[in-house]
């Protein structure tokens, strides 16, 4: 380790002295179109850009066939008024009620997220490159976590609204499962990116594999690890809405009732408090990460900077003499309570409390767990064999192309937005401050609003179907597009940045010349990942009536065609899986 | 040499060990033996291939030939529970301190009874009342008992190496490994670890082998000098009488070109500037 120290020391101080004394450019005689050297093109880049191209050409051809029109968009406003002119006011549920099934919501979602941060410590135990105990198992887990994240966690809600029929149960479990994917692989990237000194400590002292996990890794993992448990905490909050289309309690299936029934202003008025929840979960959720990296900074993070910074400026008291009375080791044995101690232990109490009260409010039946092995052989001969039904496999595969094309479309329409609202949120580009300030608030907010909570909205508002499910995905992608894209233009280097301002050249110039060109790898990446999700989502929308795939889904698990429905699920889960496959090579190409 | 278990006192002992990293040799037939309660420093420019000695002993790497012996136990041969046990007796002190930084010092000294708990620990209450005032104990030995519930990031480099020195007694060893302990502090803190290393080894009659840049530090704070040079043995001397004129000769000898022994000086005679300056 020394050795690699010393040695970066050197080259550091190396380039520090070439960029004090600037060798000129050597210049031997010759023409510069002659001298200058060809540009190497690898075969796979060319694909790689082709196939960037050709989901470009498909996504503005998607988005055509969709046929968002502005003239469309304002004739079905008068449509919506005259929608209000006939349901009324927005009416909300008594007060009992509706805290009761806010609460319900809450905790439900809660304890999904829990179960599948509980599951994912193994995963990603498994799944990490320096804790693996081998190659195999690291694949397995990865492959888990793969296979649980490409099931939508309708699917999973489906298989157990069956098997548990009533009750909280489905529901925690189908988000248990399904947020495996996501949370054990941020799970392993974070003990992947650990120092692994103090786990060397742990093991030249005697301790067991074990031991080094849980006094090693863990506690250098746990701001993350929390991080990414509220992180999608908020994403499940959003998403378990579509959970009470298929019959799990909650605010969700409240509202499909009130729409069912044709109550659109109860309807839309549990529409305003889901809303209105998720984007209360994000502040709350946000405000607890920034206060948990106060307290443990990451050491990456600006506040960590700042307490290094203080560190060296204070010079070691105890070198000065005035080292504090030291107590005998006896009378130490008691931890002072200083302020952290306290800070670190209200919140630990309100954090338990919260996990006890979501636990009791779900009131789940634990019996349920012994009987219901039962019924699990008759259900899984029900889902298999696969089968399209009365369907046509044509119209099938024709559903599963329209929700392709939505999410394109969306993607499309997301990226154009994502750019100019990123581009003005990042620090380094951003003409002001306030504009700044401004755009941030703009993404935070539009963060907050479920996808299908807007579908629903606009369909139920415009009478459009899938045009309103497109809309609603591409708004909802421009907050974390957005988020994602500010957040990288504001990672650049600012060097080059300087050098062209420095050349003189306008803002815009500086921002196509420097800026952009080093966020552009990221840009690539953030996109996929966004067409990833965009995928995920359209499968869902049909349950709303916005088109695609979902439809059927929600109609063949309704008339109890469970092969339909394990059909449906193999043609997402290929598609998935393809994308996947194309956004990892996208990402390696362009490295 | 009563016991016919343990026919000598000899607690260290690597007969002809080689270890090779894919092309590159970082040890080459490298024998040498320690008795118990000597202070050894290992001299040896960087790449010379004291860290990977040092991992040898203690286990965390294997010789790809030749054999080490460690208090009578065949370390190469050893795995899983009595593997640790072994490394719990050798205590490993790291150039870089390596303790954990979210942790309380406290913990951090903690870590070093694992070998002695049966499964995971987290939090200080798992470890009870007893290992907490051994820690305690060691903390104070070092100068640091108030520091004990501070997170050990905040502390100063020089503090941090004395934390690792507790959690290093937290095991109880008979050996003391150190890893250019000093090599990342400032002169003054790297004189008050030494000083307490050497302190605490007379105390508990620990041996130690140490690795070091600095030829001033070594003779005066070592009994015996072991030279390495690309992962071979060029030098095994007391201390006593020793100059360092005669070290540097050593070395002259072995070096094959000017430019090695230039290497050798920068590198030896840089770490004797601070104790020349103060
Ligand atoms: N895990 C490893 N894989 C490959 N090569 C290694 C490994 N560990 C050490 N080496 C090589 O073995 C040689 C000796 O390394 P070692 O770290 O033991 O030297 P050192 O004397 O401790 O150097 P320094 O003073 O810089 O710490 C070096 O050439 C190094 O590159
Ligand atoms: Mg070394």
């Amino acid at each position: 380790m020394s050795t690699a120290t010393r040695t970066s020391a050197v080259r550091r101080a190396g380039s520090r002295s070439g960029a004090r004394e600037p060798s000129g450019p050597q210049t031997p005689p010759g023409s510069a179109a002659v001298r200058a050297p060809r540009r190497r093109i690898s075969p796979e880049r060319v694909a790689a850009a082709l196939t960037l191209v050709a989901l470009l050409a498909a996504s503005i051809v998607a988005l055509n066939s969709i046929g968002i029109d502005p003239a469309k968009m304002a004739r079905s406003w008068s449509n919506a008024e005259r929608f209000f002119g006939r349901v009324g006011a927005i009416t909300f549920p008594e007060p009992g009620e509706l805290l009761y099934f806010t609460a319900l919501t809450v905790g439900l979602v809660i304890c999904g997220t829990l179960l599948a941060a509980v599951i994912s410590v193994p995963v990603a135990y498994l799944a990490a490159s320096n804790t693996t105990p081998g190659n195999g198992w690291r694949a397995f887990a990865r492959f888990f976590g793969v296979l649980t994240r490409s099931i939508p966690d309708v699917v999973f809600a489906m298989v157990f609204v069956l098997i548990f029929s009533l009750g909280a149960l489905p529901g925690i479990l189908a988000i248990g499962i399904h947020s495996i994917g996501m949370i054990s692989k941020m799970f392993a990237d974070a003990i992947e990116q650990i120092d692994e000194g103090p786990r060397l400590a742990i093991r030249a002292g005697g301790g067991s594999k074990l031991q080094e996990f849980t006094a090693g890794v863990l506690p250098q993992v746990m701001p993350s690890w929390v991080a990414t448990v509220l992180h999608r905490n908020d994403i499940n909050l959003r998403g378990s809405v579509i959970l009470g289309y298929i019959g799990v309690v909650g605010l969700g299936m409240q509202m499909s009732f009130a729409f069912k029934s044709l109550d659109y202003g109860l309807g839309l008025g549990y529409a305003v408090v889901i809303f209105v929840l998720c984007v209360a979960m994000e502040v709350v959720s946000s405000a607890v990460r920034a206060a948990m990296l106060g307290i443990q900074p990451t050491g990456r993070g600006l506040g960590d900077r700042m307490l290094r910074g203080l560190r060296r400026i204070r010079p070691g008291s105890e070198r000065l003499g005035v080292q504090a009375a030291a107590a005998s080791p006896a009378a130490m044995l008691r931890r002072p309570w200083n302020g952290e101690r306290v800070r670190n232990t209200v919140w630990g109490w309100i954090a338990a409390a919260v996990v006890v009260g979501s636990i009791l409010i779900c009131d789940i039946q634990w019996g349920d767990f012994i009987t219901v092995w039962a019924k699990v052989p008759e259900i899984a001969a029900q889902f298999w064999p696969p089968s399209f039904g009365s369907y046509d496999a044509s119209a099938m595969f024709e559903a599963m192309g329209e929700t392709i094309s939505i999410a394109l479309a969306a993607t499309l329409l997301t990226v154009i937005v994502s750019i100019v609202v990123g581009s003005l949120a990042a620090r380094n580009v951003a003409p002001t401050r306030g504009v700044r300030a401004g755009m941030r608030l703009l993404l935070v907010v539009v963060r907050g609003i479920p996808e299908i909570i807007l579908a629903i909205v606009l369909i139920v508002i415009s009478g459009l179907g899938t045009q309103a499910g497109t809309i609603a995905l591409a708004i909802g992608g421009v907050g974390l597009l957005g988020k994602l894209l500010a957040d990288s233009f504001e990672e650049v280097k600012a060097g080059p940045e300087r050098a062209l301002t420095a050349a003189g050249a306008s803002r815009l110039q500086v921002y196509a010349g420097a800026t952009v060109p080093q966020g552009l790898r990221a840009m690539i990446g953030h996109t996929f990942y966004m067409i990833d999700c965009n995928i995920r989502s359209a499968t869902l929308l049909g349950i709303v009536g916005a088109g695609g795939v979902g439809y059927y889904l929600l109609n063949a698990s309704q008339g109890s065609h469970y092969g339909i429905v394990t059909a449906i699920v193999l043609m997402i889960l290929v598609t998935v899986l393809l994308v996947e496959g194309l956004a990892i090579w996208m990402r390696r190409v362009f490295r | 040499m009563t016991n016919p278990q343990t026919p000598t006192d000899t607690v260290i002992t690597l007969s002809s060990v080689t270890k090779r990293f894919g092309a590159t040799t970082a040890l080459n037939g490298v024998s040498i033996e320690v008795e118990r309660g000597e202070i050894v420093v290992l001299l040896g420019l960087s790449g010379s291939g004291k860290s990977t000695l040092l991992r040898h002993v203690d286990g965390l790497e294997q010789p790809t030939d030749g054999s080490i012996k460690v208090l009578g136990e065949n370390v190469a041969g050893l795995s899983g529970r009595p593997l640790r046990t072994l490394r719990s007796k050798v205590g490993f002190i790291f150039q870089q301190f390596e303790l954990v930084p979210s942790l309380s010092v406290l913990e951090n000294v903690l870590t070093g009874a694992l070998a002695t708990l049966r499964g995971p620990r987290l939090g200080l209450w798992s470890y009870g009342r007893a290992n907490k005032l051994a820690a305690l104990g060691h903390l104070d030995r070092v100068g640091l008992l108030d520091r004990a519930y501070q997170r050990a990031d905040t502390l100063s480099g020089g503090q941090q190496q004395r934390v690792a020195i507790a959690r290093a007694l937290m095991q109880n060893p008979e050996i003391l490994l150190a890893d250019e302990p000093v090599a990342s502090l400032d002169p003054e803190s790297s004189d008050q670890v030494m000083a307490l290393i050497r302190e605490i080894a007379l105390d508990r009659g620990l041996t130690v082998l140490c690795s070091l840049h600095q030829v001033d530090l070594a003779l005066s704070w070592a009994d015996r000098i072991v030279g390495l040079r690309h992962g071979e043995v060029v030098l095994d001397t007391p201390t006593v009488g020793l100059t360092k004129a005669q070290v540097m000769e050593i070395y002259g000898r072995v070096a094959t070109t000017t430019s090695e022994l230039q290497a050798i000086e920068a590198e030896l005679l840089v770490g004797s500037i601070p104790d020349s300056a103060r």
